[in-house]
């Protein structure tokens, strides 16, 4: 595996506004993370599977049409599930205002709304996951 | 907060923009004169109707006022639509969430958490005459945004509903979207091939128009739409190829099917988006119905004029709208609209301020349907048809874009036409190339937007009020679909969901309508309908 950070995209749910994702994915690559792109139409389930599987050091979904408290809740919960809440989970799109601090709440890391600038993405990120050795609990 | 002061403008150098080109690209000129266009145009309604389809626009009629409108169940959609028509509506659109589109139930495990959410939740008959509750099918014209599998049951559902209230299927308003490729955020690949097999799809879309145009002669069968293909951020160029190349495919599998152009024709209208580069718009939607004549005259043989028209619906463009200062919206969307009007479009919806952050609020549809009730009667530009005509900078970039619509095509048509091309992913490569595009045009501040990537006040806190859904909506919606199949003649809907299985699986020529209105009326559910479909083609959707 090359010395990149590794970084899950995926959108959950039946919601496919992905112009968003696509262009983050872009930026990311363009920075230096490796990203696995999980597309549209993923459930909270698959996109944690995918995280464990490719032991990806942080997991972004992208939202627009209001089900992000609903996934993102059962998401925190899953990893923990998994043991592995040491994943950074960050989420971006269309949420309202009030709604960004009942997400930062629930255990995610940053939320990236409409507009927000990509040496904002990708410095907020860089902090985030440097610290992050392993991805994984390995005992 | 900095507390310096600093003027960073200087009355020397002035303000000016950084360049002089069009959004897609077409570089305006400094002025426009007689040596660039000097060519006299036919009248309004007369081909290839340039200046619009009809001879008076908009002194004959105002275009209708269609807002998008649904969410949460179909009785609170019932309940919005009833507050926009005492607002000024003046045609209903109703949107139904993506589960419905998609041809899935509200318990569906994957389809749950967006139940209600971007649209209204309809699975059952039932669900359509609440929806509809009150509303006249005959003298309102109704728009039901449903791409096949979806829309041959939500029409079964519209039909059965107008038999029970005695109104004769020929004096039926309205229209059915009816279109697989375009209706989930544009023709992306995956977004509309996970959930149903793509040539089944196109071809029982075809079996619905067919079906719908000898018995429904009012209604229109497919609205191709092109607006959502435009929002993933292609330019006008790009849009209005694809659209009327795409058009062109479902004409032709009419045609196939030996029906007359102009049978039909007439029945076909598009959907576009009205972006906020005014001139260039204006242009686009004059070239598009130029080239759309010409194509139904020369290329398909149309006799009759109607046939030829190009019929427009708007929304305006979400793309200029933003999070930042989100009032700036309400300026945006005013100028969008009065693009629609210059260009002369038939219906028009336009989009809220809140647009990035919720649905729209009723404070914000209010204030949607006052910009354009405005522009309708205060501001005198629909008192002369087609204003803007024989303006040297209109009728050139007119002319322009034409041109340029037409090369695309012809590539379109080279590598078999736009389905074609979507089922290759030619069209994904295009989409992908134009949003990398379209990002960094934003970043680098190529498209200026203000608020954003100039004049951006970071220190801005946004405070709009913001719509809300019921707290318990989805959960409601899941408890129904489950009750509602447990109270049923089961005998009875095995027998219509055998029938559907068969007729994909034996009869894949015939046409499909009739069994699946038999099974709506048998309270055959949305999606045991679809899975039907599917199972009978070993289709398997994401869970």
């Amino acid at each position: 595996m090359s010395g990149k950070k590794r970084i899950v995209l995926a959108k959950l749910g039946l919601d496919c506004h992905d112009n968003g994702l696509k262009i983050v994915a872009k930026w990311l690559m363009d920075s230096g993370y490796e990203v696995i792109y999980g597309g549209v139409y993923n459930s909270a389930e698959s996109a944690v599977k995918m995280t464990i599987e490719e032991e990806a050091d942080a997991l972004g979904i992208s939202f627009l049409g209001g089900e992000h408290l609903h996934y993102t809740e059962k998401l925190i919960r899953l990893l923990k599930e998994e043991n592995a809440d040491g994943v950074k989970v960050f989420i971006g799109g269309v949420i309202p205002p009030p709604d960004v601090n009942a997400l930062m709440n629930l255990g995610v890391h940053a939320v990236f709304t409409p507009g927000t600038r990509r040496e904002t993405i990708i410095q907020t990120l860089n902090r985030i996951i440097q610290d992050r050795k392993r991805p994984f609990n390995e005992d | 907060m900095k507390d310096s002061f600093e003027i960073n403008f200087s009355h020397l150098k002035g303000e000016k923009l950084q360049t002089f080109k069009s959004l897609s690209g077409f570089e305006y000129k400094r002025i426009y004169d007689h040596t660039m266009w000097n060519k006299v145009l036919p009248d309004a309604g007369e081909y290839p109707f340039v200046r619009g389809i009809h001879k008076d626009m908009y002194r004959g009629r105002l275009w209708t006022r269609r807002q998008q409108s649904g969410f949460g169940s179909p009785e609170e959609s019932n309940k919005l639509i009833k507050y926009l028509f005492k607002i000024g509506q003046t045609g209903i659109n109703i949107d139904s969430d993506i589960g419905t589109k998609l041809g899935l139930d509200p318990d569906y495990p994957l389809a749950q958490a967006d139940v209600g959410l971007q649209g209204t939740s309809m699975c059952t008959y039932e669900d359509m005459k609440a929806l509809f509750k009150d509303i006249p099918l005959d003298s309102i014209s109704s728009t039901l945004i449903f791409p096949p599998p979806s829309s041959l049951v939500i029409m079964s559902q519209y039909l059965m509903m107008a038999k029970e209230r005695d109104i004769p299927w020929e004096s039926l308003i309205g229209t059915i979207m009816n279109c697989c490729l375009t209706q989930l955020v544009g023709p992306t690949f995956q977004a509309n091939t996970a959930f149903f097999p793509i040539d089944l799809n196109i071809k029982i879309g075809l079996d619905l128009m067919e079906y719908l145009i000898p018995r429904l002669p009012k209604w229109n069968i497919l609205n191709v739409n092109s607006r959502n293909i435009r929002e993933i951020g292609v330019d006008a160029v790009q849009e209005a190829s694809f659209v009327l190349a795409l058009g062109v495919d479902y004409v032709k599998g009419l045609i196939d099917r030996g029906l007359n152009i102009d049978s039909f024709a007439h029945r076909i209208a598009f959907f576009s988006a009205v972006h906020i580069d005014l001139f260039e718009e204006v242009a686009k939607f004059r070239a598009m119905r130029r080239i759309w004549a010409r194509l139904m005259k020369e290329r398909f043989g149309a006799k009759n004029k109607k046939s030829m028209w190009l019929r427009m619906a708007v929304q305006t463009s979400s793309l200029p709208l933003t999070a930042q200062e989100p009032m700036n919206n309400i300026v945006r969307a005013g100028i969008q609209t009065l693009a629609a009007i210059l260009a002369g479009v038939q219906s028009v919806h336009t989009t809220s301020y809140d647009e990035a952050y919720c649905l729209p609020t009723e404070e914000s549809q209010k204030l949607a349907i006052r910009t354009q009730q405005i522009i309708a009667y205060e501001t005198g530009v629909v008192k002369s048809v087609d204003p803007l005509g024989g303006s040297y900078l209109v009728e050139k970039m007119t002319d322009e874009m034409e041109e340029r619509i037409w090369e695309m095509m012809k590539v379109i048509d080279k590598l078999g036409g736009f389905i074609q091309c979507f089922k290759d992913q030619w069209v994904e490569k295009q989409l992908n190339e134009v949003r990398y595009k379209m990002a960094k045009e934003i970043e680098t501040g190529e498209q200026p937007i203000v608020g954003v990537n100039i004049f951006r006040d970071d220190e801005e806190r946004v405070d709009i009020d913001l719509f809300r859904q019921a707290p318990d909506m989805q959960a409601k919606r899941i408890q129904y679909v489950i009750d509602y199949r447990k109270n049923r003649d089961q005998k009875a809907v095995k027998l219509s969901l055998k029938k559907i299985n068969d007729a994909v699986k034996k009869n894949p020529e015939k046409n499909i309508f009739e069994a699946i209105y038999e099974a709506v009326a048998a309270k055959v559910t949305l999606q045991e309908i679809c899975d039907a479909m599917r199972e009978a083609s070993n289709f398997t959707i994401p869970s």
